[in-house]
């Protein structure tokens, strides 16, 4: 009787739930996966084929001609920049800022970023590096370079959307390292002091070490934002000049909604899905262990 | 207590259905990409029907953007969020057509200026067209022409010398401002090029796929372009409403933009424009609004499609200024005096369709995308002419 009650107050806390993830995630996955297999009515692998071959995806001869690299490397560019940025800043300023007074301040005000919706940071970004009224070419200028809009060159524009974003994500590493400074026991440092640590090796052989589970789900985070960035590209430089900015997401967009092919924009969906599963792994694992 | 909480949701489940269903069964709705003033000055067409017919109309601003995003979940349910849509493009207009009401039994295709109806398919009329703008050249100053000793150019070497004087004078940034935004500046320029020294009918036949932009006479065209930018005389991409203010200010001489630009400076009465020369078109971009068949009440909306390609809506815009009637039944004398000016610009030309939102589809943004890319590496001419072939439906 009581096996039967548990039940039944299982089911109906659970399937509510399971209602809206069949209709809201399985069906629409599913859905992406047999559409990006379907082209002109027919099961093949040519969406997959058409997206590969194309110089959107990938794009060797960027390398002598300069940008487009293609979607695919640029979204590597992203990650390879601006994934160490963010973790090194974010973990640099929960360090400094512990123990600074007032760093609580300094800390919400960096956190702003994170708070602030991507759009406005998009925007703020092509402001941030605009020719006649950016702060960027007012600082430049200070030492003699020839002011320009940097999202307007291909050879610029990535790497200042890039470089541009860092203080927008870098809040979200920062608070989590900061949090997880908080859980050390400081009675540890304490005996390292005692046993004649340097503050380096202490960092290095404590800090770094304990902060691993955070480093973590920081990094499996980071990554997913850095696939799936969208909102920032599309308001700063739509990928351009040149498709020079361009990312998986966005080409995910331009294929379902001003190409209308649903079939290739859903191959670039599986692409992001199956690299965001892979990324996912570790951190899933690394949660596991801890349990 | 439970019973009355109950019986108070039924009736008040069953009034909502009742208003929702007789009370507002009436209104139409019409989605237009205007805001702000643009909106404003939309309205009393509006109103002007509902004067007319009794039919209430709703208006709700969407963009372009949103409803390309919007529109295939909508319809794919068999729903539509207005009843009249302002859309552009072609090819969206082709792939959409089972979605999209015949308008042909309401609108006369003779009524129009000739070029600005370009919406059948398989001899369905999908779209109508309400008023329009021109692209009719190089803007400038006529105060800031007449203090530089400057005239309109009339041959192209004139043009290049009146271009060199003008990067000459102190304080000026670049002869000619280049507008930027999601690029469209950009295209219109470049259109201007294709029509004036390829012909119009170049434009029509890069509109219709039947040249390559890779072809010779393409090429040709760009070259003169690839000049002037590689010499200098376009600026910078700059978001467009911000280097406008810059132009005003004298920091550019001339500003490739459409007619709509009279309504936004400071001293309309200023205003000079050229054409390049040997211009034999002008580009006429009437915005064009579909009619969803998923729409309640398609009597009602095809007499507000009927409307609003008539000789009266058109009269109200146009009247109101910053917009050129497409019907031919306007006349001249409702236009403010500056808009007449623009109007008359379209006489002894052939009105063509705007290039980039007649092919639409995923040529539109990387048209406007390889062109920002040419305007900064105008070297790399090739690559621009290759993406655009590819990106070609």
């Amino acid at each position: 009787m009581h096996r039967k009650a548990t039940f039944t107050h299982l089911a109906i806390f659970i399937l509510p739930a399971l209602l809206l993830i069949c209709v809201f995630v399985f069906y629409p996955c599913l859905r992406t996966i047999s559409l990006s297999f379907f082209s002109e009515g027919k099961f093949s692998l040519h969406n997959y084929y058409e997206v590969l071959k194309s110089r959107d995806t990938i794009n060797l001869e960027g390398f002598s001609k300069g940008f487009p690299l293609g979607t695919l490397l640029h979204n590597l560019l992203w990650i390879t920049i601006h994934l160490p940025l963010t973790i090194f800043l974010g973990l640099f300023l929960a360090v400094y800022l512990k123990n600074v007074k007032g760093g609580s301040i300094i800390k919400s005000i960096i956190f702003l970023g994170m708070v602030m919706p991507m759009i406005t940071g998009g925007v703020l970004i092509r402001f941030i590096f605009d020719k006649n009224i950016g702060i960027v070419n007012e600082f430049l200028k200070l030492f003699g370079f020839i002011p320009k809009t940097w999202t307007a060159y291909p050879e610029t524009a990535l790497f200042s959307l890039i470089f541009g974003s860092v203080w927008l994500w870098a809040g979200f590493s920062m608070i989590l390292y900061s949090a997880g400074l908080e859980t050390i026991p400081k009675d540890l440092y304490e005996a390292a002091q005692i046993d004649g640590a340097s503050s380096m090796k202490m960092f290095f052989k404590i800090t770094i070490p304990l902060l691993k589970p955070i480093t973590i789900v920081v990094v499996t985070m980071t990554l997913l934002w850095e696939l799936k960035i969208f909102d920032i590209v599309y308001v700063a430089t739509m990928g351009g000049p040149g498709s020079a900015s361009n990312v998986l997401a966005l080409q995910m967009y331009t294929y379902a909604f001003k190409a209308l092919n649903f079939g290739k924009s859903s191959v670039v969906a599986v692409f992001l899905a199956v690299i965001a599963l892979a990324v996912s792994i570790p951190m899933a694992r690394s949660a596991g262990e801890r349990r | 207590m439970f019973k009355k909480f109950t019986l108070i949701l039924v009736l008040s489940v069953l009034l909502i259905s009742l208003v929702s269903v007789f009370g507002f069964a009436e209104k139409l709705t019409l989605i237009g990409p205007w805001a702000g003033a643009e909106q404003a000055g939309f309205m009393p067409v509006l109103e002007a029907f509902t004067e007319k017919t009794g039919i209430d109309v709703e208006y709700k601003v969407y963009r372009f953007e949103d409803l390309v995003t919007m529109l295939p979940a909508q319809f794919a349910a068999k729903k539509t969020p207005g009843d009249v849509i302002f859309m552009s493009g072609t090819e969206w207009m082709v792939k959409n057509a089972k979605h999209l009401a015949d308008l042909s039994d309401v609108i006369n295709e003779g009524d129009f200026v000739p070029g600005t109806l370009v919406s059948k398919v398989d001899g369905k009329l999908l779209a109508g067209t309400f008023t329009g703008k021109i692209k009719p050249g190089f803007w400038y100053s006529k105060s800031f022409f007449s203090k530089n000793g400057l005239t309109v150019p009339q041959t192209w070497d004139e043009l290049v010398t009146l271009l060199q004087k003008i990067k000459m004078i102190p304080g000026i940034e670049a002869p000619i401002a280049s507008g930027d935004g999601t690029g469209w500046p950009l295209s219109d320029v470049t259109e201007h090029f294709l029509v004036s020294f390829g012909g119009p009918d170049l434009q029509k036949d890069l509109i219709a796929g039947n040249i390559k932009w890779e072809s010779n006479i393409v090429k040709g065209v760009f070259e003169k372009l690839v000049f002037l930018l590689k010499s200098g005389y376009f600026s910078e991409p700059a978001e467009w409403t911000t280097i406008l203010k810059q132009w005003e200010k004298g920091e550019y001489a001339l500003y490739f933009m459409g007619s709509w630009i009279t309504g936004m400076v400071g001293n309309p009465d200023d205003l000079g424009v050229f054409s390049l020369p040997g211009c034999e078109g002008m580009v006429f971009g009437p915005d064009y609004f579909n009619v969803p068949i998923y729409s309640k009440n398609i009597e009602d909306t095809k007499k507000l499609a009927a409307f609003l390609s008539g000789k009266e809506g058109q009269t109200v815009s146009a009247s109101l200024g910053g917009h050129i009637a497409t019907n031919l039944g306007v006349p001249v004398e409702v236009y403010p005096t500056v808009d007449r000016g623009v109007a008359e610009l379209l006489k002894g030309v052939q009105s063509l369709p705007d290039l980039d939102d007649t092919v639409g589809g995923e040529f539109q943004p990387a048209f406007w995308d390889q062109l920002k890319l040419l305007w900064v590496k105008p070297n790399r001419l090739d690559d621009v002419l290759k993406v655009l072939d590819e990106k070609m439906p």
